[in-house]
């Protein structure tokens, strides 16, 4: 045994000061790169932030676990693609304050699910799995449909957002708490307002199938029905994709 | 601190003591230093030829420039390849030909199955027959047509969904849109019930049966015999896709329907969707051998 090492070891300042910076090492090569190579996140078209109806559908989709049971990444896998569509881009989750990739697939993939089905199916599934899809084991989740949406909370939600870098403006966080709720009214007077701050394409209509009330089966509904839809992913070019 | 020779184990002590118990400095077995060796060398190995090092504004590429994206869209389109050339003779054909060929039906039938339950199932059953706000695809009724090149249309874009081809129906919210009143809505319950063979209230008969001619064949067909292949379903058979009791329907009056079936024109390819066309026009008519 080498002395120098057993004199280390004996010292232990010297010795901690050591271990943090070897243990800093992988975190120096793994994550200090990203922030300075700038082709890890692809440049695309379509992506756009959240709308606070979706926004507040994706915070009941991490409050009631889902993520546990659902990945949202299409690896780069042939199997993958087959079933669930184009592989997953990086840009895909670049306003996603946490990300869902997941890590376990007890249901399948839903990185794609967007327009894949109806609003009505969403809402039937959600409410009653096995009435629809013969042995699933996905858990019920109807108590979304009889609970109002908190629309007040959406303010801070997009000003949360904002502090990690997602770039909601100033219109944006003032019109919140209206647009969360414009968004799931068919009859809303502010569809241009919305289309104009978010963009073309927006869903707006009334999720839920109830036209009564914004609830949070609509919230979620309405993020379903948009995720993996913004960028069009069969239309880039082979050298656009591959790193 | 002092080290001392063990002639009965042929090692040198570490040193240390407690209580005059001393411990041995065995060496780790060398196989177990050449192995992490190997693992050092392997990792040496493997920065040279496949992406592994970041740097400020890159990364090092390696010899063989492999990249995972790269692989598996080549793979796709080899396969894709593949099955254009297997699947020419799914275009050869004009698709109502194509539906009546009992050879194409051998060669096709049990892989647009699978492709139906992954992709359909969920909302018509794996085995077609529908459930409720899915319509039943086996039975004689069709809300557009039966006709292979309409089937695929469907297919293709949609209805009511978004879709800039989508095929469009929508059933008119009578009582909340207030052309209807209550009394109206009850006693067309009762006709449509009646005209479905079901037991109803013969007093509100009458004025159901002109209240239907006036609002409701121009779309559903006199009678409501259906037959208009304008999205409508017939009222006369015993399927329905909300239901036949007098609470649905008069919530179907009164609230309106407006199914979605999603377009598959950007999620399945055009031989998949030629392939679900057939399968569904298969699974409803018998062929002629
Ligand atoms: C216990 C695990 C589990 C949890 C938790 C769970 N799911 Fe599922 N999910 C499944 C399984 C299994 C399926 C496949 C069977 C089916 O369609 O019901 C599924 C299917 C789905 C599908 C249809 C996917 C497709 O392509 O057919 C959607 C959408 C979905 N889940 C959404 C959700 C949402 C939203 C949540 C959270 C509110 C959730 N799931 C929570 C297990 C789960
Ligand atoms: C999200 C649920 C959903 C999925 C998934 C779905 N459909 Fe549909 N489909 C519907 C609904 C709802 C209708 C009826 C629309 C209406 O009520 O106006 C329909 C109608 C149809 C029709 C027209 C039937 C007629 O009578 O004219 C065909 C054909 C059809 N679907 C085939 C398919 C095929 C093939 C697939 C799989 C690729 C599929 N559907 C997937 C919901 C769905
Ligand atoms: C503008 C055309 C139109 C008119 C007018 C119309 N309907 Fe409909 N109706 C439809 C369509 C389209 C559907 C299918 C909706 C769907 O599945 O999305 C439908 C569905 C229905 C259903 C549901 C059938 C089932 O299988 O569950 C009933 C019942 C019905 N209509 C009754 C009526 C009555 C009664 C009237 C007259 C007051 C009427 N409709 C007028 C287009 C129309």
């Amino acid at each position: 045994m080498s002395t120098a090492h057993q004199k280390l070891e004996r010292h232990s300042l010297k010795f901690t000061i050591m271990i943090l910076l070897v243990a800093s090492l992988g975190g120096l090569f793994e994550i200090a790169p990203l922030f300075t190579i700038d082709n890890t996140v692809e440049k695309v078209e379509g992506m756009r932030v959240y709308t606070p109806l979706e926004l507040a559908g994706r915070d009941i989709y991490v409050r009631e676990g889902c993520y546990a049971c659902h990945s949202q990444m299409i690896r780069t896998l042939k199997s993958d693609v087959d079933r669930y569509g184009s592989f997953s881009l990086a840009a895909e989750s670049m306003y996603d304050h946490p990300f869902q990739w997941g890590s376990k697939r007890t249901g399948p993939d839903l990185a794609r699910i967007g327009g894949k089905y109806s609003d009505d199916w969403h809402v039937a599934h959600l409410k009653a799995p096995r009435e629809v899809v013969k042995g699933s084991v996905m858990p019920g989740y109807g108590f979304l449909a009889d609970t109002n949406l908190d629309t007040d909370k959406m303010r801070a939600a997009l000003v949360a957002q904002s502090r990690v870098g997602v770039p909601y403006g100033e219109e944006h966080i003032e019109n919140a708490i209206k647009d969360t709720a414009a968004q799931a009214d068919p009859e809303a007077e502010f569809e241009d307002e919305i289309i104009e701050r978010y963009g073309e394409g927006i869903n707006i209509r009334d999720f839920d199938g109830n036209r009564d009330r914004v609830s949070e089966m609509d919230a979620l509904v309405a993020y379903l029905q948009m995720l993996g839809t913004l960028v069009e992913v069969d239309a880039l070019k082979k050298e656009e994709l591959v790193r | 601190m002092q080290i001392e020779h063990d002639k009965v184990s042929g090692q040198d002590t570490t040193g240390h003591e407690w209580d005059g118990i001393k411990e041995l400095n065995t060496p780790i077995p060398r196989v177990v230093t050449w192995s992490y060796q190997l693992t050092i060398l392997f990792s040496i190995c493997y920065w040279v030829l496949y992406p592994a090092w970041p740097y400020v504004t890159d990364f090092t590429r390696g010899l063989t420039g492999y990249s995972s994206r790269e692989e598996v869209i080549d793979i796709l389109q080899s396969s894709s390849n593949e099955r254009e050339v297997s699947i020419a003779t799914l275009f050869s054909l004009p698709i109502d030909e194509l539906a009546e060929n009992t050879a194409i039906r051998k060669q096709y039938e049990t892989s647009a199955s699978v492709l139906f339950a992954d992709n359909c199932g969920a909302c018509h059953g794996a085995d077609l027959e529908g459930q409720t706000k899915f319509p039943n695809l086996k039975d004689e009724a069709w809300l557009w047509s039966d006709l292979p090149e309409e089937i695929e249309a469907t297919i293709l874009y949609g209805i009511n969904s978004g879709h800039d081809e989508e095929r469009y129906a929508e059933m008119t919210a009578f009582g909340r849109d207030e052309i209807l009143t209550k009394e109206e809505i009850s006693e067309l319950v009762a006709y449509v019930q009646s005209i479905s063979g079901q037991p109803h209230d013969e007093a509100l008969l009458a004025s159901g049966t002109e209240l239907f001619e006036e609002n409701c064949s121009g779309c559903h067909g006199d009678g409501g015999e259906g037959g208009l292949e304008s999205g409508a379903p017939i009222l006369t058979d015993n399927f329905w896709i909300y239901g036949g009791d007098a609470q649905t329907l008069s919530d179907t009056i009164w609230h309106g329907r407006k199914g979605v079936m999603p377009s598959w024109e950007n999620r399945l390819s055009k031989a998949d969707i030629r392939k679900l066309a057939l399968y569904v026009y298969w699974q409803s008519h018998e062929l002629e051998e």
